[in-house]
C-alpha cells in the first residue's frame, strides 16, 4: 500500500513536471498551425479551431529559412565533429601523459569560460578578419569548438578515469600503439561520454547567437537563430511565422536526442558519479 | 618548336584575355550596402531596385547585405576597425554619432544638397544628421509614432478621438471594460518605452533633453508631468504590458484587446493578420497637455557613406539619385507599406508611393501619419542643437528607466526625473 502510494505520488509529481515543461512547447507547436487571427487572439482556445500550414508555407517558400537551416546543420555537425576529435585526444593526453604543467594546463582550458562572450566580440572579429574567415561558416565552427572543447575535455577525462589501467597495459603488451589503445580500447568503452560531448557541442552550436550575428555578414551564410530573428522583424511581427520557425528550429535537436539521447543521459550520469 | 609555338600563343592569349577581363572588372565600381531591413519581403524589394539600377548602370554594381539592428552597434565599429566595413550603412540619428566619433564617416553635404534641390528634403529629416561641420547621412525615410485606435470601439462608447490629455485619460477610462483595455503602454528598459515616454514628453513641452550649453535638462516640471501622466495611462494597460515591445502592443491592438496604442504603424498586421475593415482603423496625432503644442517622436532613417574612394562616392551619388527619383522612391518606401514615410516633397506626392495596393486601401491613415511626422522630434536632436552624447543616454534606455521607476516602483514623477537626470549626467560624463 505504501509502495503504491509512493508510485502514485511519483506519477503525479512527474506528470505536473511534464506539463510544466511541455506546455510552452505545446503552445508554440499548436500556435504554428493556427490561423493568423487565432494566433494573436488574447484568449486563444487550447486546441486550434482550424488548422493551417500557411505559416510553414510562408517560411519555407518566401524566406531563406532553408538556407539558414543548411548553414546551421553544417556549423553544428562541424562543431560536433571537431569537438569530439579535439576533446578526446586532449582528454586522453591529460589523463595518460605525464608532462610538466599538466594540471595547470588542464585548469587553464577553463579560462575560455572566464570572460563574458560580449567582451570577446571585437578581438574575435579582428582575429577572424586577419585569418580571412569573416562571413565564413568556418569562423563559427572555430569559435564554437573553442567554447565547447574545455567542458568536453574535462568530461572525457572523467570517463577515461573510469577505465581500468590494466586494459590499456594489456593492449600495449599485445603491441598496440597509444593511438590504437585510444581508438580501439578507450573510445568504445567511453561511447556514452563521446555521445554526451557530441550532443553538448551540437546543441551549443545550434543555439549560438552572438558570434553568428557578428561574424556573418551575408544572408546566404547566416545560421538559424540569427536568420530567424531577421525574418520575424522588429516593429511588425508575424507571429505565425515566428511560431513555425520556432517549431522547425527545435526539430533537429529533438531528432538527435531521439537517436542518441539515451547515451547522453547515461554519459551525464556516469561522468557525475565517477 | 612546333609544340611550343601554339603553347606560347595560347598562354599569351590567355594572359591577354585575363588582362582584359581584369580591366573590365576594375572598371566596375562595387558598392556594398548594409541595411537593417531584414524581413524577406523588404530584402526582395531592395534587391528589385538594385537589379534595376545595376542594369541601367553597367559601370556600377550595388550589393546588399542585410544586418540586424540588435547587433549593428557592435558589429559596425568592429568591421571598421578590421577594415572590412561596407561602403554604405543605414542609420538612425543616434547611431550615426557612434561612427562619426571614430572618424569612419564621410560628410555627404554635397549629395544632400543635390537631392534637396531636386526633391526638397523636409528640414526635420536632415537636421538630426547635421553637426560638427557636416551632414553625416542622407535621409531616406521617416518613421513617426501616432495614436492608433479602433473606431467602432470608440463610437460604441460614445468617445471621440482625444486631442488633449484630459480627453485622453477620460477616453481610456471609458473604453476600459471587461476584457478590453483602454490603452496598452510598455514600461520596461527598452527602446519602445523610450519612444512612448518621449512621445508624451514632446506633448508636455519637454522635447529638449539638453540645454544650449550641452548640459542635461531632464529634471524639469514638464518632464515630471509627462512621467506622471504616463503612470495614469499605464494603469489601464494589460497586466503584462510592462514587458512589451512593439510586436506585443501591436498584437494586443490587432486582437481588439487594446482599444488604443502608440505605435509607428499597425497597418500591415491589421491588414494581414486580422479581418478588420480599413475604415475601422483610426489614427490621430498623440494628444497633448493643455499647456503644450502637439508633436511626436520621429526617426529620420538615413544612409551613411563610409568609403573615401572618389569613384565610390560618385557611384553612391548616382545610386541615391536613382533611389530618390519619384518613380522609384515610392517603391522603396513601400518595401513595408504604411511604415516608411517620405522625407522629400516629391516623394510625398509620388504615384509610386500612393499606388501600392495597401497604400491605396489605407490612404487616409497614411496621410495622417505623414502629417504627424511633420511635427516629429527626436531626443537629443532637437532645435538645431545636436549633442552626440545622446548615444550614451539612448544606449542605456535611461528615459525608459524613468518611466519604469514611476510605473513599477511607484516613485514620484518629480523624484524620478531628478534621479534619472543624475544618471544621464553620469552617462555622458
Amino acid at each position: 500500500m505504501t509502495r503504491w502510494r509512493g508510485s502514485a505520488a511519483q506519477v503525479i509529481v512527474l506528470g505536473l513536471l511534464a506539463i510544466f515543461v511541455l506546455l510552452p512547447f505545446y503552445w508554440v507547436v499548436a500556435g504554428s498551425f493556427r490561423t493568423p487571427e487565432e494566433v494573436i487572439a488574447r484568449a486563444a482556445p487550447w486546441f486550434p479551431r482550424s488548422l493551417t500550414l500557411e505559416h510553414y508555407g510562408n517560411l519555407l517558400r518566401q524566406s531563406p529559412f532553408p538556407t539558414y537551416l543548411l548553414n546551421s546543420l553544417i556549423v553544428a555537425f562541424g562543431t560536433m565533429a571537431f569537438t569530439v576529435v579535439v576533446s578526446t585526444l586532449a582528454a586522453y593526453g591529460f589523463y595518460r601523459l605525464r608532462f610538466p604543467g599538466r594540471e595547470w594546463l588542464l585548469n587553464a582550458t577553463l579560462l575560455a569560460y572566464a570572460f563574458p562572450g560580449v567582451l570577446l566580440i571585437v578581438p574575435m572579429y579582428g582575429m577572424m578578419s586577419t585569418l580571412g574567415l569573416i562571413d565564413s561558416l568556418m569562423s563559427l565552427i572555430v569559435i564554437n569548438v573553442t567554447f565547447a572543447a574545455p567542458f568536453a575535455v574535462w568530461m572525457m577525462k572523467a570517463f577515461f578515469q573510469t577505465i581500468p589501467l590494466e586494459l590499456e597495459e594489456a593492449a600495449i603488451l599485445d603491441g598496440a600503439s597509444r593511438f590504437q589503445v585510444l581508438t580501439r580500447i578507450m573510445l568504445p568503452l567511453t561511447a556514452p561520454g563521446v555521445a554526451s560531448i557530441a550532443i553538448f557541442a551540437f546543441v551549443m552550436s545550434w543555439t549560438e547567437y552572438m558570434f553568428a550575428s557578428i561574424l556573418i555578414l551575408s544572408d546566404d551564410q547566416r545560421t538559424l537563430p540569427v536568420g530567424l530573428a531577421g525574418i520575424i522583424g522588429q516593429y511588425q511581427i508575424d507571429w505565425g511565422l515566428l511560431l513555425a520557425g520556432a517549431t522547425l528550429i527545435t526539430l533537429p535537436v529533438v531528432i538527435l536526442f531521439a537517436m542518441i539521447g539515451r547515451y547522453f543521459v547515461e554519459g551525464m550520469t556516469a561522468g557525475a558519479v565517477k | 618548336m612546333r609544340i611550343r609555338t601554339p603553347l606560347i600563343l595560347g598562354a599569351a592569349t590567355a594572359v591577354a584575355v585575363s588582362a582584359l577581363s581584369a580591366g573590365t572588372v576594375q572598371a566596375q565600381t562595387e558598392l556594398l550596402i548594409w541595411h537593417m531591413e531584414q524581413p524577406p519581403h523588404r530584402v526582395d524589394r531592395i534587391q528589385e531596385l538594385l537589379d534595376e539600377f545595376n542594369a541601367a548602370n553597367p559601370g556600377i554594381v550595388v550589393r546588399q547585405e542585410p544586418q540586424n539592428w540588435g547587433e549593428i552597434y557592435a558589429k559596425a565599429p568592429a568591421a571598421v576597425a578590421a577594415g572590412n566595413a561596407p561602403d554604405l550603412l543605414f542609420a538612425i540619428p543616434d547611431f550615426a554619432p557612434l561612427l562619426q566619433g571614430i572618424g569612419a564617416l564621410q560628410p555627404v553635404d554635397e549629395i544632400v544638397a543635390g537631392l534637396d534641390n531636386a526633391h526638397g528634403f523636409y528640414d526635420a529629416a536632415v537636421e538630426p544628421y547635421a553637426y560638427d561641420g557636416g551632414i553625416w547621412a542622407v535621409p531616406l525615410y521617416n518613421m513617426a509614432i501616432s495614436l492608433w485606435y479602433h473606431r467602432p470601439m470608440l463610437e460604441a462608447a460614445g468617445v471621440t478621438p482625444p486631442e488633449t490629455w484630459d480627453d485622453w485619460v477620460a477616453a481610456v477610462e471609458t473604453l476600459s471594460t471587461d476584457g478590453v483595455h483602454g490603452i496598452g503602454l510598455p514600461a520596461n528598459r527598452h527602446l519602445y518605452t523610450d519612444q512612448t515616454t518621449y512621445a508624451l514628453m514632446v506633448n508636455a513641452g519637454a522635447s529638449e533633453l539638453y540645454n544650449d550649453d550641452g548640459t542635461v535638462r531632464f529634471d524639469n516640471p514638464e518632464t515630471a508631468a509627462a512621467l506622471d501622466f504616463y503612470g495614469r495611462l499605464f494603469a489601464f494597460s494589460p497586466p503584462d504590458a510592462a514587458n512589451w515591445t512593439w510586436g506585443e502592443a501591436e498584437a494586443c491592438f490587432a486582437s481588439q484587446t487594446c482599444a488604443m496604442i502608440l505605435q509607428f504603424t499597425v497597418i500591415t498586421t491589421y491588414d494581414t493578420q486580422t479581418d478588420g475593415d480599413p475604415a475601422d482603423l483610426g489614427v490621430v496625432a498623440i494628444p497633448h497637455a493643455a499647456s503644450a503644442d502637439g508633436g511626436t517622436i520621429s526617426y529620420s532613417n538615413g544612409v551613411m557613406l563610409l568609403t573615401d574612394d572618389p569613384e565610390k562616392r560618385a557611384a553612391t551619388e548616382a545610386f541615391l539619385t536613382f533611389l530618390m527619383e519619384p518613380e522609384t522612391y515610392g517603391r522603396f518606401l513601400n518595401m513595408e507599406p504604411g511604415l516608411f514615410l517620405p522625407v522629400t516633397e516629391t516623394g510625398a506626392e509620388a504615384d509610386s508611393f500612393w499606388s501600392d495596393p495597401m497604400a491605396e486601401r489605407y490612404r487616409p491613415q497614411i496621410e495622417t501619419m505623414l502629417e504627424n511626422s511633420q511635427a516629429g522630434r527626436l531626443f537629443g536632436f532637437t532645435s538645431g542643437n545636436i549633442f552626440p552624447s545622446i548615444a550614451a543616454i539612448s544606449a542605456q534606455n535611461l528615459i525608459a528607466q524613468a518611466t519604469q521607476a514611476v510605473v513599477l516602483d511607484d516613485m514620484a514623477a518629480v523624484e524620478a526625473a531628478s534621479e534619472i537626470q543624475e544618471r544621464m549626467e553620469d552617462a555622458i560624463r
